[in-house]
């Protein structure tokens, strides 16, 4: 750490252990999951921004939507999502969370991921390489720094556009059996 | 050239079908549906072992399906594609689990994405897609762009 930031860190201990410890959800989505390995291993060495996979999304704060989204994929992506604690920050990676990408017309991959879910970054591209990875951790720093990091609150205020939408596309069957998202802060 | 002798042998038995041999280790191979069956069981004694994949192909003009069969020999080192049609409107064709067990799965997703029904598969049951309730995705009267809009470009 810098010794300048010294005097930040104890000003707000909690704000500060946020933002370099961003553990993410292992949890590959699609074809953008192949730029993670190299990110995390030797040659861009992401434990350098005190970013890491983590085994489970119970442990992680940080969830890295990779790639296209298919509607399998979706139901699974609210039930880890649902699970990681709060605060909680999604960022999707590569074209096709944006708007669809290559798969606009597809009739099983979903087109615009942040009306299932709240997402507090986009990673254009495609594929996005593991620089823009570490462009977006530097900016979600300044965001929480700053306050701006409001999604997982979002989901909670929202959450009845959210589960509209999900029921629109994984049926009511699914929303009926997830349970409402958790509200306390840790 | 093997495949020239295999090309005669299967002219001389099945006198309905047409083979052409485009380059080397590759013959095509169509024939009406009713001799298929026994066609493959023919293909299977000859070495060719392997059923690497069914494909179906929408002909929607000519209503009509075209399944291809892949065959490949490992001994011979020769790769068979084995053509036919069958009605579209009634979209009924024999199973050839009797033949390669592991037909099953590709006749399963060829029943989820044209509906064709393959009779003697007992397990045409949803392989792929969730709570499917259009019409089969693959065929070409299927419009995926309408359906995309649809489905994911609301408010």
């Amino acid at each position: 750490m810098d010794r300048a930031n010294i005097r930040k860190a104890i000003k707000d201990p909690h704000k500060w252990g946020e933002k370099y410890s961003l553990w993410v959800t292992y949890f590959c989505t699609g074809c953008g999951i192949m730029e993670i390995p190299p990110t995390i291993t030797a040659r861009w060495d992401a434990e350098r921004f005190g970013v890491k996979p983590m085994a489970t999304p119970r442990q992680a704060n940080l969830f890295l939507i990779t790639g296209y989204v298919s509607i399998k994929t979706l139901k699974a992506i609210i039930i880890s999502y649902e699970q990681m604690p709060n605060p909680k920050y999604t960022v999707a990676f590569g074209s096709c969370p944006i708007d669809g990408g290559l798969y606009y017309t597809s009739y099983n991959t979903i087109n615009h991921l942040d009306r299932y879910l709240p997402v507090d970054g986009w990673i254009a591209g495609c594929m996005p390489r593991p620089e823009a990875i570490f462009i977006a951790v530097t900016k979600l720093w300044k965001m929480i720094e700053g306050g701006m990091v409001d999604g997982y609150k979002r989901y909670e205020e929202n959450i009845d556009y959210y589960r509209r939408n999900q029921e629109r596309v994984l049926g009511r069957e699914f929303i009926e059996s997830s349970p409402a998202p958790m509200t306390e802060e840790p | 050239m093997r495949e020239e002798a295999i090309k005669q042998d299967i002219e001389n038995r099945f006198s309905a079908s047409s083979v052409t041999v485009p380059r080397r280790q590759r013959i095509i191979i169509s024939l009406p549906k009713d001799s298929l069956f026994s066609f493959i069981a023919f293909m299977k004694e000859e070495g060719f072992l392997h059923l690497s994949s069914i494909i179906c192909v929408d002909w929607i003009e000519e209503d009509e399906f075209e399944l291809v069969y892949h065959l490949t020999s490992f001994e011979e080192g020769i790769h068979a594609m084995v053509k036919t049609r069958i009605s579209r409107t009634e979209g009924t064709y024999q199973s050839m689990i009797p033949l390669f067990e592991h037909a099953q799965t590709y006749e399963r997703e060829i029943h989820e994405m044209f509906g064709v029904d393959f009779i003697g598969n007992q397990r045409l049951t949803p392989l792929l897609l969730t709570d499917w309730k259009e019409i089969p995705p693959m065929r070409k009267d299927f419009n995926t762009r309408e359906y995309s809009e649809r489905m994911f470009e609301h408010e």
